[in-house]
């Protein structure tokens, strides 16, 4: 290194101003946002493309043999709300546990972030943000194709975004919970497998709830996601159109759970980072 | 000069760094039992020691990264895990896995990294610019990261510890796989930011970088600190000044007189004050290769941190 080249200048500086919360919250989302804008097109499509093959296989497909009523909706119709709630459950769930271990484990990106004036919880509330803006904008895309494909027919449609982006805290916050814990990627199979497809699948996406004998039907009033399969079902169809009486509990259920297992998930990861 | 902090701040005359009684344990293990150190503004401060010493986890509790279970630490003169934001602000990291993403190119990662310190638009390049400059990366701006060389890939890491100004710099192993090439370039890099007044903390198990870079060098063993002076008292304490190295099967019982005798795998170490004593003894019993040369660094550090492998 020659003589000339001069290096930082320490005295010049004085002490640096710390960054505030809002532009450490942001730096955390901006750097996922330009490290996944890299490779969007292989991330965004089966995000996408899952729930419209549903929808054309079963909604569309089956669908056309099914007479019957679900809830007073054709069936496509039916099966919108089950169908934006799991865009957005399985945008935030991946994204919390493969991407987030891998970001844990093999970027070592965690090391790093804690090295700058970021705190492990301003990386990982960043983090769920930017799940639920990949939520809120998968959702959106999804909203957009089932409507052009009539199987939306209320305005309340155009909050599905923020109901997206409020599922995807949940489920994003769950997701942290489980990456708390697993000490290998393979063991992530067993939270999808056994964990959110029967919560997918039994909470109002094929059928209606209320079909299913007692307790299972209790059961899956206790989960999350049958709350924000009734929220967008108010959204695709409107509340007469709810599976329960007691409809107008659902949104609130599900902005609690975004709540509780968003503020959970963040803080068992913080525990996990910090040695 | 450069290298004088400004007159007005307050903490100018502070240590940067300072540790008393700290004790971090992990379960069972206790990996920092009770360290004091104290690190004055613009010296070198090398942390030697063998793997699992407890290095890096002192310097995770300096660094604000990691809580530690009793003790005090203060740096700039606050308690770094108290006051994360503030502390970290004016620190910079060079950790040894450095968390690049690979994915982006080089002055990508420089960005990202800096969106963290809140820096971005013309600050941010111009900085950036003149670190990979300094660091010998120009015209590197857009090659992508997992396509750099180990040693062009360690110097960007440094860049970027370098990129919020900091006054105090961490350093884990820094020079570690890297080629002796490499290695000199990254240690005049950072002699000159001690230069100009920059405080450094190392974290090491080369000897040669202690005694090249550090002002103090404390050589953690099992948690303690064992010693702590310059390389050179260190030396001269711990050991006389000159030793002959031969093999371990060579019969040491007639060594001279007031020798010091060492045995460290296959090879005998013979310390005596009085060269040419030592020069007498190797022509008489040693035999195979032998070398004669000044006790070192690295005879206090095996004598200190013990014979038996630790990991």
């Amino acid at each position: 290194m020659s003589e000339r080249e001069r290096g930082p200048d320490v005295a010049s500086a004085g002490p640096p101003r710390a960054p505030s919360l809002a532009t450490r919250l942001f730096s955390v989302w901006m750097r996922h946002a330009r490290v996944y804008s890299d490779s969007l097109l292989a991330n965004a499509t089966p995000a996408v493309l899952e729930p419209l093959f549903l929808l054309l296989a079963v909604g569309f497909g089956v669908g056309r043999y099914i007479e019957a009523e679900f809830n007073g909706l054709p069936y496509q119709e039916f099966m919108a709300a089950g169908i934006l709630g799991m865009t957005a459950l399985y945008t935030a769930a991946f994204e919390a546990t493969h991407a987030t271990f891998v970001r844990l484990r093999y970027q070592r990106a965690y090391s790093s972030m804690l090295n700058s004036p970021l705190t492990p919880r301003d990386i990982f509330v960043g983090e769920l943000l930017w799940c639920a803006t990949k939520g809120l904008f998968y959702t959106t895309i999804v909203a957009v194709v089932l409507t052009v494909a009539g199987a939306v027919s209320s305005p309340w449609i155009l909050l599905a975004p923020v109901a997206g982006f409020v599922t995807s805290i949940a489920f994003g916050g769950l997701g942290f919970l489980v990456t708390s814990v697993v000490s290998n990627i393979n063991q992530f199979q067993f939270f999808f497998t056994a964990g959110l497809t029967p919560m997918v699948f039994f909470s109002g996406l094929m059928f209606p709830v209320q079909e299913l004998a007692s307790p299972l039907r209790e059961i899956a009033y206790a989960t999350p996601m049958f709350h924000v399969i009734e929220t967008f079902r108010m959204l695709t169809s409107g509340a007469s159109h709810a599976s329960v009486e007691w409809v107008w509990v659902c949104p609130f259920v599900m902005v609690a759970s975004a709540l509780f297992f968003g503020a959970w998930g963040v803080r068992r990861m913080e525990t996990r980072v910090v040695g | 000069m450069s290298s004088t902090p400004r007159s007005s701040d307050p903490s100018a005359s502070e240590p940067v760094v300072e540790l008393h009684g700290v004790v971090k344990r992990f379960g069972d293990l206790t990996a920092v039992a009770g360290v004091d150190i104290t690190i004055e503004r613009g010296t070198c401060y090398a942390l030697l020691g063998p793997n699992g010493a407890g290095k890096s986890t002192l310097s995770r509790i300096i660094g604000g990264v990691s809580p530690r279970d009793e003790g005090d630490v203060a740096v700039f003169g606050m308690d770094p895990w108290e006051h994360q934001v503030a502390v970290k602000t004016r620190l910079g990291v060079v950790p040894q896995e450095d968390g690049l993403d690979e994915e982006l190119d080089v002055l990508r990662n420089l960005h990202v990294y800096g969106l963290f310190f809140g820096l971005r638009g013309d600050v941010f390049r111009e900085r950036a610019a003149r670190l990979l400059e300094f660091m010998e990366l120009t015209g590197r701006e857009k090659t992508r990261v997992v396509t750099l060389s180990g040693g062009m890939r360690r110097r960007l890491s440094i860049a970027r510890g370098l990129l919020n100004n900091p006054e105090f710099l961490i350093l884990d192993e820094p020079t570690t796989g890297l080629d002796p090439q490499v290695r000199h370039v990254i240690w005049a890099a950072l002699r000159k930011l001690r230069s100009e007044g920059i405080t450094i903390l190392l974290t090491t198990h080369y000897m040669e970088e202690a005694a090249q870079l550090a002002d103090t060098v404390g050589i953690l063993h099992g948690g303690k600190m064992v010693a702590e002076d310059t390389p050179d008292a260190l030396i001269r304490q711990n050991l006389p000044a000159h030793v002959v190295e031969t093999h371990a099967d060579e019969a040491a019982n007639d060594s001279p007189p007031g020798a010091l005798v060492e045995r460290h795998g296959d090879r005998l170490f013979v310390f005596h004050d009085d060269q040419q004593r030592l020069l007498d003894w190797a022509a008489q019993h040693a035999s195979g290769s032998t070398l004669t040369r000044p006790a070192s660094l690295e005879d206090v550090f095996l004598k200190l941190t013990g014979r038996a492998l630790d990991e």
